[in-house]
């Protein structure tokens, strides 16, 4: 079957009078972290439906391993472990039960099954909670237990629809530390979804850049970022009058400029410790006074930036989280 | 042949057998509330039909396939309990849709028949240990009872869970909240019970009454397990389980034929 686990080639997926995921094509690597990022709406969660077999695609196709999701679901899903958006614990039970249902359900029993639900508990530090009813467990403890229960049948490809969603940054910070080493211990590859751009950057080793169903860019992230320029440039000055893109002047030095708030400025450069010295004398000689420089590499926000023209941000804002669907 | 599949069966007896020993507020509907229609209404309504005259109770036994009310009415009320509570769990798929549970065994490889069988057959379970239950307090207050009949009551019993969580799962297949759930106990479930032979005998309802009460499937259940607890019965038993399987049997495919269908589309 290749070098590549996943494929897709032009799915498209419509709902009634929306099209979720637009003629989206893209190759996941066997034993890579490949993320989906994107604000919400922007087709991600759809994405993954269509490839763990939960909905049918409107047109285009989808392998897992070199099996088409719609043609031979049943196979696609012993491949698999799915962690989804929303909770799907059984908030009735413990930790323990809902992994030996889990286990049961993908064919386990016996010793065995006692033996994998109890190290995948060890594995996400819950061993000692194996016996209490879920409904106690806070969302970082559910999220962790989820992808120990997604681990429990051994799949090739383990997908992460938004693992860290609504965490405190310590239960972030732990989910990151087990998708890490899912990879490296146990050789899964992984697909996740986010839109975080840390978290993105943190653990995807590739990323589609996600917007409107559409994939508007792909890459490693330090691919991603040489789209926008090598650095960015922030400029404060003492005087929200000087605190202008001076373009005409810089043409050819910089790449693009932006005011931003507090009478800040915001340049794309190409190396920043070069462009430096002429920005420097540009402003001088129109009398303005620089308060403070700093630079840095971009992030992904200045890539999403960069190719819709809005931050991403912004768009989770605009858009709130749609109402919940199973 | 392999058998793991069975597995996913199984495993959802389990589940649902834990998770009504988790949640006890559930034995309220299965187990008070059956006991509190015996108590309150049986006795108050028994003492109405008793008139310590030989003549005239013989006369009115004969209106109630010539049992006591109590008994009459306490035979009815553990089909009603069956009824009652299957109907609800088939529903209650409707909250493994809200809460996830639903998508973790759609993804899985195991059978969807056969997860939806499991769920069915678990939640069977608990409800004939809970008719048992009200069926042990019957025999405290009715001298009319065969316990030999028990378990042969208990088959129809269980064929009527069967049926009517199907047909609860085949519904709540269509919905995605719990908003209609009121409604379809005042439109279903209330009216069924009403026109079964629970409260009141099948003959001696108004004609086009009993021509509901012959197409309900809760008629043959209610009647199979009065005679077999009792002895009489307005049908025929065999007659009666002949129906409640066709019925039942029906309802299986409709609910198994609406949940392949069903899609985390709707
Ligand atoms: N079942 C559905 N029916 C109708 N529209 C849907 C459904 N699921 C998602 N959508 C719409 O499709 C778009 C993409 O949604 P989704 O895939 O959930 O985005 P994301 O996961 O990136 O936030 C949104 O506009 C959403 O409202
Ligand atoms: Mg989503």
């Amino acid at each position: 079957m290749g070098d590549y686990i996943i494929s897709v080639e032009g799915l498209v997926k419509r709902f009634k009078d929306v099209v979720a995921v637009d003629n989206i094509s893209f190759k996941v690597r066997r034993g890579e972290i490949y993320g989906l990022l994107g604000p919400n709406g922007a087709g991600k969660t759809t994405t993954i439906n269509i490839l763990i077999t939960l909905l049918k695609p409107t047109s285009g196709k989808a392998f897992i391993d070199g099996i088409d999701v719609v043609e031979e679901p049943d196979k696609v899903r012993k491949k698999i472990g799915v962690v989804f958006q929303d909770p799907t614990l059984d908030n009735f039970l413990t930790a323990y039960e809902n992994l030996y249902i889990h286990g049961r359900i993908y064919g386990l029993s016996g010793r065995e099954l006692d033996e994998r639900i109890k190290e995948a508990l060890e594995f996400v530090e819950l061993r000692q909670y194996a016996n209490k009813v879920v409904r106690y467990f806070s969302g970082g403890m559910r999220r962790r237990l989820e992808i120990a229960r997604a681990l429990l049948h051994e799949p090739e490809i383990l997908f992460l629809d938004e693992p860290t969603i609504g965490l405190d940054p310590q239960s972030r910070n732990k989910v990151w530390e087990y998708v890490g080493s899912v990879r490296r211990e146990k050789g899964v590859t992984i697909f996740m979804t986010t839109h975080y751009m840390d978290e993105a950057e943190f653990l995807c080793d590739r990323i589609a850049v996600m917007d409107h169903g559409k994939i508007i860019a792909e890459g490693s992230p330090e691919e991603l970022k040489s789209m926008v320029g090598s650095d960015i440039i922030i400029m404060k000055f003492n005087d929200s009058q000087r605190a202008v893109c001076l373009e005409d002047s810089l043409n050819g030095v910089i790449r693009s400029c932006r005011p931003i708030s507090g009478n800040r400025i915001e340049l794309v450069v190409t190396d920043a410790v070069k462009v430096l010295p002429k920005i420097f004398e540009v402003f001088e000689r129109r009398g303005a006074v620089i308060d403070e420089v700093s630079y840095r590499r971009p992030t992904l926000n200045e890539v999403f930036l960069y190719l819709t023209g809005r931050e991403l941000r912004d768009s989770l804002e605009e858009s709130p989280r749609p109402t919940r669907r199973w | 042949m392999d058998l793991k599949p069975l597995n996913a069966f199984y495993v959802m007896i389990y589940r649902q057998v834990r998770r009504f020993l988790r949640a006890r507020s559930r034995v309220v509907v299965t187990v008070v509330q059956p006991i509190l229609w015996i108590f309150l209404f049986g006795m108050g309504m028994g003492n109405v039909f008793n008139f310590q005259n030989p003549m005239v109770d013989y006369f009115i036994k004969q209106q109630f396939n010539g049992l006591d009310y109590i008994t009459f009415l306490l035979t009815g009320v553990v089909a009603m309990s069956i009824f009652v509570g299957s109907f609800i769990s088939g529903v209650s798929v409707i909250f493994d849709k809200q809460f996830g549970f639903l998508k973790e065994t759609l993804v899985s490889p195991a059978p969807r028949e056969l997860i939806l069988l499991g769920r069915a057959v678990g939640d069977s379970l608990v409800l004939m240990i809970n008719a048992m239950i009200v069926l042990g307090l019957g025999f405290l207050i009715s001298n009319e009872l065969r316990p030999e009949g028990i378990p042969l009551a208990m088959l129809y019993a269980f064929i009527l869970s069967i049926g009517f969580s199907s047909l609860g799962i085949a519904i709540a297949s269509k919905m995605s909240s719990m908003e209609g759930f009121q409604m379809l106990m005042n439109l279903i479930v209330m009216p069924l019970q009403f026109v079964s032979g629970i409260f009141f005998p099948v003959e001696r309802m108004p004609e086009w009454m009993q021509l509901i009460a012959k197409v309900n499937p809760l008629t043959y259940a209610v009647d199979g397990i009065r005679y077999w607890l009792t002895g009489r019965s307005s049908f025929n038993p065999i007659i009666d389980i002949t129906l409640l399987l066709i019925l039942s049997s029906i309802s299986i495919v409709i609910a198994i034929w609406s949940f392949r269908k069903a899609t985390i589309e709707e």
